[in-house]
């Protein structure tokens, strides 16, 4: 057995952190792509602008710096705030920027733009004809989405939809520079302190590779869901 | 004035796509019982003039009066809209319609394509819309078919299908747009057949189709059109007995 130093439940704890914040940015992420493939395909001028300056911007500039820029921008937003309450109605709040908050914040931002063109794509695969049919037998435009379009879709979208999840998950590594302890932080703490960085870093490895292998089993799952009835049963 | 009101009536229905006037001004009233076929050359409007009944493609003028009630229109910077929604959604729970490529619900099972309107858009109680969903399969000759997905079955059994899915609205008008079209020259019959039957129950309907026979053995009215324009109406024996205008007879004429 390894010997972790000491260091083993804060790396359990980071674990613990690394996974939450991935789930929560991947919530974040698939309500955001939805909005953003809806405003894509949406007839209001306004919308599809907005979503394409939305994608290009958030495609085109660094993860971390993006990260950085909502982390230290959204404190002195919140600062600014707070000032301006106290000094004209005298409201003394502070509030500090949560780290965490700002992590899943940026990261779900950041694949919200990616799985907008996952979702785009899919939305656009399902054939026509079965959104007429729907219309057709009276169903409303969020009944048709929720009973025709949108199962539908995910089977074009699942494929993207994982490999966004992936990149998503080892994205997460990145929040040690808004001082959130993640597993890799606090395995990069015990591989200096002690100059052992195998022995942290290994384990961490295999914790990704673990949570990897069980989501592509739940997309495997996912996938025969959503392919029934398409030749996939 | 009649108790029940017209089921159907669109008057002097335009459409047109781009700089193309599709539809000229059309109009048609299915009464109770009535069996109206559209026929004519493809480009002709026939299919176009249907999706307009229900609103699957917006006229750009004329009135279109479910069951006695007009439709709303307003202009929008689009071009002219149903003014609310909510009522084309409740008209066209009214019209059910039969498509050529059938647009069974790809993801759902046969038996589950047929209870999914009533149960979601008519709020029935899952047990009733079973009940009926059985017996409207049973009919059309599919019960061993009922969990069985579209992709699993044939041509015919989907359009036979997709009439079931259909008749379990309970609809005032059923619109079947070439339902025919797309089929093996062989599953054809079949789908005739249940046609058949429904104008016998008195089953009012518009039929956009090609099959002549069918129009002439069970229509009360042939609508002929040329080009967005009504050619030549009347009921069969006239229009395919004795076509006056030189086009229509072309038309009917035997191609080989």
């Amino acid at each position: 057995m390894i010997d972790l130093q000491g260091y083993g439940p804060r790396l359990i704890e980071g674990a613990g952190v690394t996974i939450q914040l991935a789930v929560l940015s991947l919530i974040l992420a698939i309500i955001l792509g939805l909005l953003t493939a809806t405003a894509k395909m949406s007839r209001n001028w306004f919308l599809r602008r907005t979503a394409t300056v939305y994608t290009t911007l958030i495609r085109g500039v660094p993860d971390l710096v993006l990260m950085m820029l909502l982390f230290f921008g959204g404190q002195i937003g919140v600062n600014a705030i707070s000032d301006m309450l106290y000094y004209n109605y005298e409201i003394d709040i502070y509030i500090n920027f949560n780290a965490f908050a700002a992590g899943v914040l940026t990261i779900g931002f950041i694949f919200g733009a990616y799985m907008g063109e996952t979702f785009r794509g899919a939305f656009m695969a399902v054939d026509n004809g079965q959104i007429e049919a729907g219309k057709a037998y009276g169903m409303s435009s969020s009944l048709v989405f929720r009973r025709i379009r949108f199962p539908q879709m995910m089977r074009h979208a699942l494929p993207g939809l994982s490999n966004n999840w992936m990149v998503l998950l080892k994205t997460t590594a990145l929040v040690s520079v808004i001082g959130l302890t993640d597993m890799v932080r606090v395995a990069a703490e015990a591989s200096r302190a002690t100059h052992e960085p195998f022995t942290f870093l290994l384990p961490v490895a295999v914790v990704y590779l673990l949570i990897a292998s069980v989501s592509e089993w739940i997309f495997a799952r996912l996938q025969k869901r959503y392919d029934i009835g398409f030749g996939g049963q | 004035m009649a108790a029940t009101p017209t089921p159907l009536e669109v008057r002097n229905i335009k459409k047109r796509f781009g700089d193309t006037e599709v539809l000229k001004g059309l109009s048609l009233q299915a009464q109770k019982g009535d069996v109206i076929t559209l026929i004519g050359a493809s480009g002709s409007g026939k299919s176009t003039f249907l999706r307009c009944m229900n609103l699957l493609e917006q006229p750009d003028d004329g009135d279109l009066i479910v069951h006695g009630e007009p439709i709303r229109f307003k202009t929008t910077k689009h071009g002219r809209e149903p003014e609310d929604w909510k009522q084309v959604v409740q008209m066209r729970a009214k019209l059910s319609m039969v498509f050529q490529s059938f647009n069974l619900w790809a993801h759902m099972t046969l038996l589950e394509n047929i209870i999914e309107a009533p149960i979601h858009v008519l709020k029935k109680p899952k047990k009733e819309a079973l009940e009926h969903a059985h017996a409207l399969l049973d009919r059309v000759g599919l019960s061993a078919r009922a969990n069985a997905y579209p992709a699993q079955m044939s041509g015919g059994q989907q359009q036979r299908g997709a009439i079931a899915r259909a008749l379990a609205m309970d609809p005032e008008v059923m619109l079947f747009d070439e339902p025919t079209s797309a089929l093996d020259p062989e599953l054809v019959g079949d789908v005739l057949k249940v046609m058949h039957g429904l104008a016998e129950e008195g089953r009012t309907m518009v039929v956009v189709t090609h099959e002549m026979s069918f129009a002439r053995d069970v229509s009360s009215q042939v609508i002929y059109l040329h080009q967005g324009l009504v050619e030549e109406a009347g009921p069969p024996d006239q229009v395919l007995g004795n076509p006056q205008s030189p086009r229509l007879q072309q038309f009917l004429a035997p191609k080989y």
